[in-house]
C-alpha cells in the first residue's frame, strides 16, 4: 500500500496524508506550530491516486 | 540506526485511566512507559527518534516529551492518524527514516535488558530485518517465529494451534531500509491493517536473512491495569532508588525507597520496600505503604494502608481501609466514609472503572 505523508516546513512534523485528507484544512498537529496543511499541499499525482484508493486508508 | 516509537492506539483496555490520557504516559515507577523505551533506544546508540502518534494523546505525548532534549535524544512527531496498522505506521516514518536502518518500538513495551544486544546482532549480519523474542508459556496466543539453528528465522506464525516454538514476538524490531519497499507492496490485511508480520514474511519469502534475538530477563506489555502493577513491581524490584526526601523522626523505614527531595515521610508512618514516593508527596502519621507501591506527585496519605498499587498523583487519600492491587487514576481521591450517615460507601466512578468493595 502506497504511503504518502507530508512533512510540515515550519516544524518538521510528518503527517499522514490520510490525516490531511480527513481534515482538508488543518493546523499543524506539531505542539505550537501554527502553520496551516492543506491536502491541496501534496503533489497531485498524490493527491490523485489517494482520492482513487481512498478505501485503503479508512478504518 | 534510527528509532520509530510507536505511540498510537486508543488504551481501551486501560479505561478509565486512558479516558484522560493516552496510555503510553501512565507512570511505572513514578515515570511514563514511553521514556523506559526512549532510555532503551538511547543506550543503544538511537538517538533519533520519530515518535508515531494516532489520534488520541497527541498533544499530551508532545507536552511531555518535547523534543527530547530532556532525554539526550532528537524527536519528531510523525501523525499516523487513523490506526492502519504496525507497517502503516512504519511506512509513515519512510522520509523520517531516509536511507537509514531503524528499531520499531512498541511504545507501551518495558523490558528488562533494553535493545542494545538486538541491535547489535542485526548490524553484525546482513539482515532485512531483526526481531526480538521471548519465551512464553502460552505460544498460541502470540505470533510466533520458527528459528533455525543459527537464530535465523524461518517462519512467522500468528496464534497458531500446533506452535512450532514457544518465541513470541514482543512488539520490538530492527529493520533495514528495505522494508519500505515492501510495505509499498502490502495489502490491508482482513482486519484493515497493513501487517507488519506480512511485511516480514515478504522479506524471508523474498530471501532476505531475518535475525532473531531472544530477549532474557522480564518483558510487559502494559496495555492492562495489572499490566502495569506488574511491571511497577518488575521496576522496583530492579531499580537503584535514591532517598533524598525528608523522613521526620518516628517514621519506620524498612526496604529500598525511592523518595524525590520534595516529599516527606511523616512521624508515625510506616513505608517498607520497595516504594517509589514522587515530588511533592506526603506519608502521613498513621499510614504504611506497603513493597511495590508507587506514589505520585502532589499526593497525600494518611492513615490508609496500602501495598502493590500505583497511585498516579495528585491524590488525596484518608481512608482507614486497605488498598491493595490498585491502580489509581490522576486526581482520584478516597476519604473515609466511616463518619457517614447512613452507612455506605460513596462513589463517583467513572466509565469502565472496575472496583472490587
Amino acid at each position: 500500500m502506497r504511503i504518502i505523508t507530508h512533512t510540515c516546513d515550519a516544524c518538521g512534523t510528518i503527517v499522514s496524508a490520510n490525516e490531511l485528507e480527513s481534515n482538508r484544512v488543518m493546523k499543524c498537529p506539531g505542539l505550537d506550530c501554527d502553520t496551516v496543511l492543506r491536502f491541496g499541499d501534496l503533489p497531485n499525482d498524490e493527491r490523485e491516486f489517494f482520492v482513487e484508493h481512498v478505501d485503503q486508508y479508512e478504518l | 540506526m534510527k528509532g520509530v516509537l510507536l505511540s498510537g492506539g486508543t488504551g481501551s483496555r486501560l479505561r478509565p485511566i486512558t479516558h484522560t490520557g493516552p496510555k503510553q504516559l501512565v507512570p511505572v515507577a513514578n515515570k511514563p512507559v514511553l521514556e523506559y523505551a526512549i532510555e532503551d533506544l538511547r543506550e543503544a546508540g538511537i538517538t533519533e527518534i520519530g515518535v508515531i502518534l494516532g489520534n488520541k494523546g497527541r498533544e499530551e505525548i508532545q507536552e511531555a516529551l518535547g523534543d527530547g532534549s530532556q532525554y539526550g535524544v532528537d524527536i519528531t512527531y510523525i501523525i499516523q492518524g487513523n490506526p492502519l496498522g504496525l507497517a502503516h505506521a512504519a511506512g509513515c516514518a519512510r522520509d523520517f527514516v531516509g536511507d537509514d536502518d531503524f528499531v520499531m518500538y512498541l511504545g507501551d513495551n518495558i523490558l528488562k535488558a533494553g535493545i542494545t544486544d538486538l541491535v547489535e546482532s542485526f548490524t553484525e549480519g546482513d539482515y532485512g530485518a531483526g526481531i526480538a523474542l521471548q519465551e512464553v508459556d502460552h505460544p498460541q496466543a502470540f505470533g510466533i517465529a520458527d528459528v533455525d539453528d543459527n537464530g535465523n528465522v524461518t517462519e512467522l506464525i500468528e496464534k497458531p494451534d500446533e506452535p512450532p516454538t514457544n518465541l513470541a514476538l514482543i512488539g520490538i524490531y530492527v529493520f533495514s531500509n528495505e522494508v519500505f519497499d515492501v510495505i509499498e507492496q502490502l495489502e490491508p490485511s482482513w482486519r484493515g491493517e497493513l501487517e507488519i508480520t506480512d511485511a516480514i514474511q515478504t522479506l524471508l519469502e523474498d530471501g532476505h536473512a531475518i535475525d532473531s534475538h531472544v530477549v532474557h530477563g522480564w518483558w510487559k506489555d502494559t496495555g492492562k491495569p495489572e499490566d502495569i502493577l506488574e511491571a511497577n513491581r518488575l521496576v522496583l524490584e530492579d531499580t537503584i532508588l535514591d532517598e533524598e526526601g525528608q523522613v521526620e523522626s518516628g517514621a519506620t523505614m524498612e526496604g529500598r525507597i525511592d523518595l524525590h527531595e520534595t516529599a516527606t515521610i511523616k512521624e508515625g508512618a510506616t513505608v517498607r520496600g520497595p516504594v517509589s514516593i514522587a515530588e511533592n508527596s506526603v506519608i502521613g502519621p498513621g499510614t504504611y505503604v506497603g513493597p511495590y507501591t508507587s506514589v505520585g506527585p502532589n499526593s497525600t496519605l494518611e492513615g490508609v494502608h496500602i501495598e502493590n498499587s500505583v497511585v498516579i498523583g495528585d491524590s488525596t487519600i484518608t481512608t482507614s481501609g486497605k488498598i491493595i492491587d490498585s491502580l489509581l487514576g490522576r486526581g482520584a481521591n478516597i476519604e473515609s466514609a466511616a463518619d457517614c450517615l447512613p452507612e455506605g460507601r460513596r462513589l463517583v466512578v467513572g466509565e469502565n472503572s472496575q472496583l472490587k468493595l
